[in-house]
């Protein structure tokens, strides 16, 4: 049962148990262990005196000696108590100490199957590999940790064996590349991933606060300080500060992804990619429910795009980064859309957009917004009496036609043969890709001041994970009449489309 | 299994029962004839088709308790604020009296605003049980009009809160794999009306299986 090289495995992969990787254990307490060395730090000493000075030193050892013998054998025996195995349709887990668990996962369910790497797991070779499935809140199965080969050998022999059990050739077919990042790519992701709209908040907001902070500072305790040198070095310094935080933020970002590989196998996608921490995963096609195509003002002013493709699971990769199901961080917006149409063929996007009377409202709320900032301003110079710049949002008030444009503009639907697509958001455009037969509800929403411009708002939801966070394709501010015929079209189309997806079956 | 009647609202004070609230009329649709329609594969009446419902109106009276007893303790909170500012600053007056006076106060304006939205949503609620699809709309300030396609329903429940037995009320709530699962719940029927409710529904989207499997 030791953990044989993956190409000598893998023949016999099915139908066995193995235990995780031995390092895991080491790891594993090293781990744990570091939460312990900082206790033993910080907490230890006084209690260890404490202990001694009540009942003797060597009690007092022998005590710590007790516990430092409880983690690791704990360890040891989680290590033994854990088996898993990879049967013909399932996948089984048995685990636990004290209390145990047998736990049988469909092949058919798993949604994706994600390998994970640190840099010290790397130096190791070991990896974490995770099941996903759909509805389950985190990973279905957690393998902490096995060797690299088997990870990759048990990635293989799943997606090999589901499809078999979808009556598919279970043969193992070659991979196609489909995309590699290049420097260049990699250089504009960096400076791309550096949220504009969060860059240009913390201006203002800093702009705004900090000469209020100097002269607070200047009637307070720091009187050497000179006003007006604080409030010109004031913003700068601000500036200054949030571009470096944002570059280091795409930095981080561009590590992630460096390496970036995306190829496509039969019925699957896959992708591999991280510097420091390496991340390898499975998307398989038929789970796929939905497409995003993201671009933020920049890589749009530049002429790139990102491409997400979210399924049922919880999310590809390692559970809560933003994007990580990425399929593709950043391309050339042509080859994004190319990539996009090889998995969902969408065709040529006409985009309808809202009625011109929707930018009156976005104009109100913005000025609404403004004023109600600068009220507050107000109310809080008065209230605290120190001097504010709480007439600088109206500063923006010329703005606001254009801002309500660009909103506009920016938003639309788009009705196609067997998929809609809905856009949205100018700072960061989201364009989503929702196939007709992935379509779970459809609803349609009017709020007060929607209905008195005859706007409405229709929401497809799907099974994404992703919408889980209110990230719905949505058709805003269309035609109240629109707005009716949207959501029973798209509903209609929903059986539609299931039927002619059945047709074929049933023919040959 | 009989489909009984359920177009009519036993309790329902108003004898005009088929009435089309306001707003709904744009919204349905007749159902498509030349396709077979789930509603035909699962062998449902047409006449139970397409006819919109209200809600039970002891629904209301649901509303207005569930949200007196909020503005209870939203009373309360006032008060216990109200006293200690009294007590503290010379904002307020002094004493439990006009504390009292202001925790009433916001007591009866929160009923007030339950009451009229309980009116208003119980006007604004209608369901539809059509062809291929359930459709609900209700709503005051943000009218919400929801689709849920049969084929995607995965299973149906009704439940009843305490305060429901004792209306004689009963909640349907229709669970989809999509995020908004928990949107689609009906609340202000009657226990008769909700397990019929419940077995057509589930009839239709067995059926919608067997349409879709063709």
């Amino acid at each position: 049962m030791s953990e044989g090289d993956s190409t000598a495995a893998e023949p016999a992969l099915t139908d066995r148990s193995f235990r995780l990787h031995p390092l895991s254990v080491p790891y594993r307490i090293a781990e744990r262990g570091l939460g312990l060395v900082v206790f033993a730090v910080f907490v230890g000493p006084p209690a260890f005196r404490a202990l001694a000075g009540t009942v003797g030193a060597t009690v007092a050892v022998a005590l710590a000696g007790l516990i430092a013998v409880g983690v690791v054998g704990y360890a040891v025996a989680a290590y033994r108590r854990f088996e898993y195995e990879l049967t013909a349709d399932t996948f089984d887990i048995r685990s636990g100490v004290f209390a145990r668990r047998d736990r049988e996962i469909p092949l058919h369910r798993i949604q994706n199957v994600d390998i994970s790497q640190n840099v010290v797991q790397r130096a190791l070779g070991i990896a974490a590999v995770r099941l996903e499935t759909a509805g389950a809140s985190g990973a279905e199965a957690h393998l902490k940790f096995v060797g690299r080969g088997r990870a990759d050998a048990l990635q293989r022999a799943i997606s090999r064996l589901s499809r078999a059990e979808d009556g598919e050739p279970a043969d193992e077919a070659e991979t196609e590349s489909l995309f590699e990042i290049s420097d260049r790519e990699l250089g504009v992701l960096a400076l791309v991933s550096a949220d504009i709209q969060l860059v240009s908040i913390l201006f203002v907001v800093g702009s705004v606060f900090l000469p209020a902070l100097g002269t607070l500072a200047h009637s307070g305790w720091l009187v050497g300080l000179d006003r007006g040198l604080g409030g010109l070095f004031g913003p700068l310094v601000t500036l200054v500060g949030i571009v470096v935080l944002g570059l280091a933020y795409g930095l981080i970002n561009a590590t992630l992804y460096y390496g970036f590989k995306l190829s496509r196998g039969p019925e699957e996608l896959r992708y591999e990619r991280g510097l420091v921490q390496r991340f390898s995963g499975t998307i398989p096609l038929s789970k796929v429910q939905s497409l995003t195509i993201t671009e933020n003002v920049l890589a749009r002013a530049l002429g790139y795009a990102s491409l997400d493709i979210e399924t049922a699971g919880q999310s590809g990769g390692e559970g809560n980064q933003g994007g990580s199901q990425s399929a593709v961080p950043i391309a050339q917006r042509d080859r994004v859309i190319e990539l996009a149409n090889s998995i969902e063929p969408v065709g040529d996007l006409t985009f309808e957009r809202p009625p011109k009377r929707a930018r009156q409202r976005y104009a109100v709320r913005y000025a609404g917004a403004l004023t109600v900032l600068a009220g507050l301003g107000f109310l809080l110079q008065t209230a605290i009496s120190i001097s504010l710049s709480w007439w600088a949002p109206l500063v923006a008030l010329p703005l606001v036609p254009l801002g309500a444009h660009l909103k506009w503009k920016h938003r639309g639907y788009h009705v196609g043969e067997d998929h809609v697509v809905t856009r949205n958001g100018f700072w960061v455009q989201r364009l989503k890709v929702v196939p007709y037969y992935r379509v779970q509800t459809v609803l349609s929403s009017e709020t007060v001041f929607q209905r008195r411009r005859r706007l409405g708002t229709v929401t497809i939801d799907t099974a994404g994970a992703r919408s889980l966070v209110g990230d719905d394709a949505k058709a805003v501010d269309v035609d109240a009449e629109t707005t009716q015929r949207l959501r029973e079209q798209v509903a209609d189309a929903l059986y539609d489309s299931l039927w002619r997806r059945r047709e074929p079956k049933t023919n040959d | 299994m009989s489909d009984p009647p359920d177009e009519r609202t036993p309790p329902d004070p108003d004898p005009s029962d088929e009435s089309v609230p306001d707003g709904v009329d744009t919204a349905v649709d007749p159902a498509p004839s030349d396709q077979s329609t789930v509603a035909a594969a699962a062998g449902i009446d047409e006449a139970v088709l397409d006819t919109p419902r209200e809600l039970a109106s002891t629904v209301r009276l649901q509303w207005i308790v569930r949200s007196a007893i909020g503005a209870a303790v939203i009373g309360a909170v006032v008060t216990v604020i109200a006293y200690g500012i009294g007590s503290w600053t010379a904002f307020l007056g002094a004493g439990l009296g006009s504390a009292g006076t202001i925790g009433g106060a916001a007591f009866a304006l929160f009923v007030l605003v339950g009451v009229l939205r309980a009116a208003l949503l119980y006007r604004s609620w209608t369901y539809v049980v059509r062809a291929d699809s359930l459709f609900l709309s209700r709503g005051v300030l943000t009218r919400v009009r929801t689709v849920v396609p049969y084929v995607r329903v995965q299973h149906i429940d009704t439940r009843r809160s305490p305060l429901e037995r004792v209306l004689g009320l009963s909640t349907l709530v229709v669970y989809t794999a999509g995020s908004r699962g928990a949107d689609v719940t009906i609340p202000g029927l009657t226990p008769d009306r909700a397990s019929t409710l419940q077995r057509r529904l589930e009839r239709l989207t067995t059926g919608s299986e067997e349409a879709d499997a063709v």
